[in-house]
């Protein structure tokens, strides 16, 4: 039970972390434009070269168009694939590509644990044993699974490698990101011996998660501790869910906000929208910076401050 | 390639943090061998006893040398009290978001610099890495500012605060040009480029730290006096009177240029350096105009014949001040829009920047003069001879109009129209590399700051112009084409450095003096490679 316990713990404090780095981005106070071309959501024609609304004479006369396929359609396969990488720094790519879809696969493993678990509980005859929907997902997990431990030791020992002996990586390195990789790999490594020799068919990861969705009280639910790797990878498993958004790992996803809140946020100010009202707001902060030039008094809104020309030269 | 440097150096006391060595930075093809050589002159002992100097081999700030421990620590407070401001929504509501962002979520990988070109032609000095600088003021904050810091920084990566550090960092943060294709190549999204700006405004704002061609000669004196050129109101319209005249014996066309023109349909705003430097480019947007018959004109309040806005790179009190003097100047003209000229940084401070600050009635509609002159050239209300400007023809991308506003095309539009060799550089767009003499640079050169940036920031846009012509025969005149008055400024400095008009029939300018050459009913050219201009004479 205690295993069960320690996930249900991390699955919170995930919960809870993303929850509250997600509610931080949207509570910011609208910040300046700071866009950076192409900016994926504009016309494909745009996009091609990296054009801009603003390439347009009477702009402001046009009805804004921002379309979140087109951001999607580049977003996506930016996460999944780390296409960037590819362009841009393809040595890296090689390692960092498995590393991080091995995770992703870990992900989706998870998910179709999920289902399959959900499908156990409700009964479904179309999910009786011996079934095609049940053949089907057994054999998805066991790909996706599989894939992902293998790419996933393959990457986090070739980034820790990296990391380790190219002297522009490891300059920059520090305990912290080291412990980082180490503790990614010690679940992938864990995981895979715990497959390769005592659960090929991921039978016992079945097990688990059906028993995570039972609180450990179905018959069917996994025992963990029959072997030390699998406990290892459980444990190692739960930690890392709880760990990941505490730290810059949260790259992952939060990527969404670098690209969609500032890397492409074009949106025009127009009289009388929202943009507008949030500006009006910002405008009442009162700054306290002390050159003397900014002659902050922390009465002074930066409205007021904008407005006059400064006495002091510093 | 030099990598022995750590960003926790930065805090260990030396004379001279990196030194480039003669030869060390990247190579130029012939006829440019003998610079492979060229080192940057050393700063003179007495220039710099009583300044800070210890980073490279050059100075842009020149930060006077604290007097006592006391003031030492008093500064290092100060510098806390700045950062801890940096993330509060009161002080930084402009950017606490981005930078945020970007602080959180580095991986580190470096794919940063391998984009960035003053890293690239420093010889790959550790210090011009696009992180380095950005890895520095992370650590500075996750110890000292994030609760428990000092014990985690064992483990986050740790660096020590001290004079030495920030009086670097400071230096440091006015070597990179903010040309940001650093954050372009990120796969995370993360903007080193941001990180930078950010250091600055941190010594601008809290400690009154700022390069003085920036600050006092830079936007103070635009707000005191009207212009960072020194230039008040009337010495602006004696400029343009002697432009009338300039332009009627040059090019044979007889222009007014209108001041003050309440309701015209534009309010052209120029960067006030144009009026000094290159007459020819104010002087041939008024024939456009005026041949096009569009309704504009210049404004003579200080400030409004100055569409510069130098705060962009390191203030944002300073940057709202000029923007909203700006705003308000074309609100009380009553104009329907502002045009800006041929100007890049101008260009993304009013329109793009700016946007997030003007409300009301001082949120007039901006409009690139790219756009403004595609319509006029593309509408056929003029006729053009392109055979006029029969000589090669390339286009520099002045990376705030171009990276960070997407003002891609029309520029190319016009040239394809009326420069029948025009051919463009590689990589060009929203890939291109900056001139060297983004984010104040052009208009720095203390100490022997000039030499560094033509030597170093500037390289790689020297290359790429080389590359760009590298078919042609040595004697051909060749035009390169600069949209934006620093850019140009920045490019004429490098062509006298290198003696590239001599070695490569290099010349440069701006897209209308090659709009006004092609015009077809002119009488004389505009553009006249080897011929000094009665204002150089």
């Amino acid at each position: 039970m205690g295993f069960y316990v320690l996930s249900y713990l991390c699955i919170a404090v995930f919960i809870i972390a993303t929850g509250c780095l997600i509610y931080r981005q949207l509570s910011f106070p609208l910040h300046v434009r700071w866009e950076i071309y192409p900016v994926r959501h504009e016309t494909i024609a745009r996009v091609a070269y990296g054009g801009s609304y603003m390439e347009e004479l009477n702009w402001w006369g046009k009805k804004y168009k921002s379309s979140l396929i087109n951001e999607l359609k580049y977003m996506v396969p930016e996460i999944l694939f780390l296409r960037g990488l590819w362009k841009e720094n393809r040595n890296l790519w090689w390692l960092s590509f498995p590393f991080h879809f091995g995770m992703y696969l870990m992900i989706a493993t998870f998910a179709l644990l999920l289902l399959h678990a959900f499908f156990t509980l409700w009964g479904l005859p179309v999910f009786a044993a011996g079934g095609s929907v049940s053949i089907l997902l057994s054999g998805l997990i066991v790909v996706t699974g599989w894939s992902g431990l293998i790419l996933g030791n393959i990457g986090s020992i070739g980034v820790l490698y990296k990391r380790m002996t190219e002297a522009e990586l490891r300059n920059y390195s520090s305990f912290g990101d080291y412990f980082n990789i180490l503790f990614i790999f010690l679940f992938f490594l864990s995981a895979f011996i715990t497959c390769l020799f005592f659960d090929p068919f991921l039978a016992g990861a079945k097990a688990y998660t059906l028993g995570l969705l039972t609180g450990g009280h179905s018959l069917n639910s996994y025992m963990p501790g029959q072997s030390v790797s699998g406990s290892l990878a459980i444990v190692s498993a739960s930690l890392l869910v709880a760990y990941i958004p505490l730290t810059h790992m949260s790259h992952m996803y939060m990527k969404y906000f670098l690209y969609h809140d500032v890397k492409w946020d074009d949106a025009p100010n127009l009289p009388g929208g929202k943009i507008e009202a949030a500006i009006k707001n910002n405008l009442k902060f009162k700054p306290t910076w002390k050159a003397k030039h900014i002659e902050a008094d922390g009465q002074k809104s930066w409205k007021d401050i904008a407005a006059a020309a400064p006495k002091e030269m510093k | 390639m030099n990598t022995s440097l750590k960003p926790s150096d930065i805090s260990k006391p030396s004379d001279c943090l990196c030194h480039i060595e003669p030869g060390e930075l990247s190579l130029l093809p012939p006829p440019y061998e003998d610079f492979n050589q060229t080192a940057i002159p050393p700063l003179k002992p007495e220039k710099i006893k009583n300044i800070e100097a210890s980073l490279d081999d050059t100075v842009a700030i020149g930060i006077p040398k604290p007097a006592s421990a006391e003031e030492e620590k008093e500064l290092v407070h100060q510098f806390l009290c700045g950062l801890k401001k940096l993330f509060e929504k009161e002080n930084n509501w402009t950017f606490l978001q981005p930078l945020l962002l970007s602080m959180e979520h580095c991986a580190k990988c470096q794919t940063c610099s391998n984009a960035c070109p003053v890293y690239e032609m420093s010889g790959r000095k550790e210090i011009h890495r696009p992180i380095f600088r950005a890895e520095v003021l992370r650590r500075i904050y996750k110890k000292y500012l994030k609760p428990g810091g000092k014990i985690t920084a064992k483990l986050t990566g740790d660096i020590d605060l001290n004079w030495t550090t920030i009086a670097r960092l400071a230096e440091l943060s006015y070597r990179c040009t903010l040309c940001r294709r650093c954050a372009t190549v990120c796969p995370i999204g993360v903007d080193n480029g941001l990180i930078n700006h950010e250091i600055r405004k941190l010594f601008s704002q809290e400690m009154g730290i700022a390069p003085k061609e920036l600050h006092e000669k830079g936007t103070v004196q635009h707000l005191r006096v009207g212009s960072t050129t020194g230039m008040n109101p009337l010495a602006a319209k004696d400029s343009a009177e002697f432009i009338q005249e300039e332009m009627e014996e040059i090019a044979g066309y007889k222009v007014e240029i209108p001041w003050d023109v309440e309701g015209a349909d534009i309010l052209l705003l120029h960067n006030a350096g144009e009026m000094l430097a290159w007459p020819e480019n104010v002087g041939a947007f008024a024939i456009i105009f005026q041949a096009a018959g569009i309704s504009w004109t210049l404004s003579s309040e200080a400030a409004g014949y100055d569409a510069v806005n130098y705060g962009l790179w390191y203030d944002d009190v300073q940057f709202s001040r000029v923007a909203v003097k700006h705003a308000d100047i074309a609100r009380r003209l009553k104009v329907k829009k502002i045009v800006m000229g041929e100007c890049g940084h101008a260009h993304k401070a009013l329109t793009v920047i700016a946007d997030r600050l003007l409300t009301g009635d001082l949120n007039i509609p901006r409009e690139s003069a790219m756009v403004t002159l595609e319509n006029i050239v593309l509408n056929g209300k003029l006729q053009f001879d392109p055979l006029k400007n029969n000589f090669p023809v390339t286009l520099h991308d002045p990376c705030n109009m171009v990276r960070s506003m997407g003002i891609v095309e029309p520029q190319r539009r016009i040239l394809r129209k009326i420069a029948p060799r025009f051919r463009e550089m590689t990589p060009h767009g929203v890939e291109n590399y900056c001139c060297g003499g983004g984010s104040g640079f052009a208009i720095m050169s203390g100490y022997n700051f000039a030499e560094w940036r033509n030597l170093v920031s500037s390289r790689k846009k020297f290359l790429q112009i080389l590359n760009a012509f590298e078919d042609e025969p040595q004697d051909v005149p060749k035009y390169v084409c600069a949209p934006c008055s620093n850019c140009k400024g920045t490019i004429r400095d490098m062509i006298n450095y290198y003696h590239a008009e001599k070695r490569s029939g290099l010349h440069y300018g701006g897209l209308v003096e090659l709009i006004v050459n092609a015009l077809a009913g002119m009488k004389k050219p505009i553009i006249r490679f080897g011929e000094k201009p009665s204002w150089e004479l």
